[in-house]
């Protein structure tokens, strides 16, 4: 082929409409999605549900919640992806740059089955997210009682600490510091604490490497979600949750569809599918255990710490847009706190 | 030949490639620039402040002191590690040379973050060192090696170890054998060969590869952070923190000029000194 016939043959293949633009026409959605068990678990399940019972294929970018907010940001706020998965802190963020398209509950089939406060105009919730005290039954007589006990021996010379950076380590966090005395805006009792028995913390290290550092033996006891805890369990690690004294923290993971999306018939397509009884139930079970939002799951002998989706109401929340303006120092002072 | 000056036409050939240069390397850097001399994380305000605060911060320095610290180590244990590893090579055959080089290769065909958690596995309290040494009974408690700065210049040099080795290689190949054997001949021992003829001529190789391993290890986020943990704090670290949790962008780009100018300028003294003393040595 010469110069002049690729010229001819590519203007002829434009002209036919194989263009970028035409592709966003097609049946498909982009979700950004979790790295690690999220994608895992949309692509074995969610993915081929779509496609067979409404023909929208599911495309996804691993991207951690605030991955997309700074690469929406970076594109001016035209993020490259239909639906946002973030957890309230991001949330809050998003919505207070105008990330997201306004959110309609009329779209969604299956919003009838989600109990009342779970779909808002800005998103809907996809999972919960219950946080406790995780640790090893073969390394300690009797468990943790309470987040006060972190701090003390036997577990403070065997824990497993993470920072603001993520929901979990920030709610966690701020129970520590509620157990000293401080609150939701308030951490320096945990600050405080934390100088005491800094040098004898087994582990202050990046939450995606906690699991393994725990999995190792480099640790015995750490904060982290129901989620995690069934996913090491289930691969033969020694680890069981512990209720605190003061209640499970319990957080949501929202859907959100993004400002000027062009697929938004498909993106509402695939949020209701997620958010449907049948693929709840299997994103419920081994190896997922992702915490249902839907009312009409089934939660018998799913491992979760409840009976019904009405026992999150009496859960640990935190209020993230009182949270979230003081993240950046308390993430920058826990640097400083915690550098040799 | 190549001085010849380029014709007006023929230089017109170059023009797209230094076009992309500009737009997809030159534009980038100048945006990072400008976005460090703002006052704000919205952009709004075009001011020295962050530059300010970061300058006025011992915190910020001990970071960019400990990052350079960490390649510096890295570089050194590489050099302790890998310039034998090359001699040894060398002296094989064709065919042991086909192996070693292809098991120093092997660890670039895997993913960092993989060798990266590989490293927590070894390291650990239960991992294969500290087993070892408490089967052996040379410790009574596992030592701690994660999250330790020795730890992670371990990993580190093993991860970067192929950075030094390929360049360092190629300079040696290249050397003609007869000198040795003339080094020997006019009664050089084999260290005096080593010290005044190989070391020497192959200082190119050596400091190539010394170049990639300090600008890879200071700039290893993934590495840094899983083995360091949070108590090793190195500007990467802060520049990802900036960036995708706190949303402080100018902070983030005033790091990044911070860290890219102080690894261009190690690495400028770097072949400084090898040129040095290169001249030195042809006097």
């Amino acid at each position: 082929m010469n110069r002049r016939d690729f010229i001819q043959w590519s203007s002829a293949a434009a002209a036919c409409g194989l263009t970028p633009s035409a592709f966003a026409n097609d049946a498909a959605v982009t979700t950004a999605i979790y790295p690690g068990s999220w994608e895992e678990a949309y692509r074995s399940i969610v993915a081929p549900a779509l496609k067979r019972d409404a023909g929208v294929e599911l495309r996804m970018q691993s991207l951690w919640a605030v991955d997309q907010i700074a690469k929406a940001r970076a594109a001016r706020g035209r993020a490259p992806f239909d639906t946002f998965i973030l957890d309230p802190g991001p949330r809050v963020t998003a919505i207070e740059s105008g990330l997201f398209e306004k959110f309609d509950a009329s779209r969604l089939k299956n919003a009838s089955k989600l109990p009342a406060g779970m779909i808002d105009a800005h998103g809907v919730n996809v999972a919960g997210q219950f946080v406790g005290i995780a640790y090893n039954p073969k390394k300690f007589a009797k468990p943790p009682t309470g987040w006060k006990d972190l701090f003390s021996e036997p577990y403070v010379s065997r824990l497993g600490l993470t920072g603001f950076q993520t929901t979990f380590g920030t709610v966690s966090i701020i129970e520590i510091a509620k157990a000293f005395g401080g609150s939701e805006t308030n951490v320096e009792p945990f600050f405080t604490e934390l100088k005491k028995v800094l040098p004898k913390v087994a582990v202050i290290g990046n939450s995606a490497s906690m699991p393994s550092m725990f999995q190792q033996g480099q640790c015995d006891v750490m904060y982290t979600n129901t989620q995690t805890v069934g996913t090491l369990k289930a691969k033969g690690v020694d680890i069981e949750m512990v209720v605190p004294s003061t209640g499970l923290i319990a957080f949501f993971t929202t859907f959100h569809i993004a400002k000027g999306s062009k697929n938004v018939d498909n993106a509402y397509k695939f949020i209701d599918a997620s958010i449907s009884t049948p693929l709840q139930q299997q994103l419920m079970a081994s190896p997922y255990f992702m915490a249902p939002v839907n009312s009409e799951v089934n939660l018998a002998n799913a491992g979760l710490p409840l009976r019904s989706l009405d026992e999150m109401k009496t859960m640990v929340q935190h209020d993230w847009t009182k949270i979230n303006p003081l993240r950046a120092e308390w993430i920058e002072r826990f640097n400083r706190e915690v550098a040799r | 030949m190549l001085a010849l000056p380029l014709r007006t036409r023929e230089g017109a050939l170059v023009v797209p490639l230094f076009v992309a240069f500009m737009l997809l390397f030159a534009a980038p850097l100048v945006l990072l620039f400008g976005i460090s001399f703002h006052d704000d994380p919205e952009l709004e305000r075009w001011g020295l402040l962050t530059w300010t605060k970061f300058v006025q911060d011992p915190f910020y320095w001990k970071a960019t002191f400990d990052t350079l610290k960490l390649g510096a180590m890295t570089v050194v244990a590489a050099v302790l590690l890998g310039y034998p590893l090359a001699l040894v090579y060398l002296s094989l055959g064709a065919r042991g040379q086909r192996i070693l080089l292809f098991i120093i290769i092997m660890p670039l065909l895997l993913s960092v973050v993989v060798r990266t958690f590989a490293w927590i596995v070894i390291l650990s309290n239960e991992g294969v060192v500290n087993q070892t040494l408490l089967a052996l009974g040379l410790t009574a408690a596992p030592l701690r090696l994660l999250q330790t700065e020795l730890g992670l210049v371990i990993s580190l040099t093993q991860i970067e170890l192929p950075m030094l080795l390929l360049p360092l290689i190629a300079a040696l190949s290249k050397l003609d054998r007869n000198l040795f054997d003339a080094s020997s001949i006019l009664g050089a021992s084999r260290w005096r060969t080593l010290f005044k003829v190989i070391l020497p001529l192959s200082l190119p190789g050596l400091i190539a590869g010394c170049t990639l391993v300090f600008a890879s290890s200071t700039t290893a986020f993934i590495s840094q952070s899983v083995i360091g943990g949070n108590r090793l704090v190195y500007l990467p670290l802060l520049i990802w923190q900036q960036t995708s949790v706190v949303y402080n962008w100018p902070m983030a780009a005033v790091i990044s000029v911070v860290l890219l100018c102080t690894v261009l300028a190690c690495l400028f003294v770097i072949n400084l000194m090898g040129r040095k003393s290169m001249r030195y040595l042809h006097v």
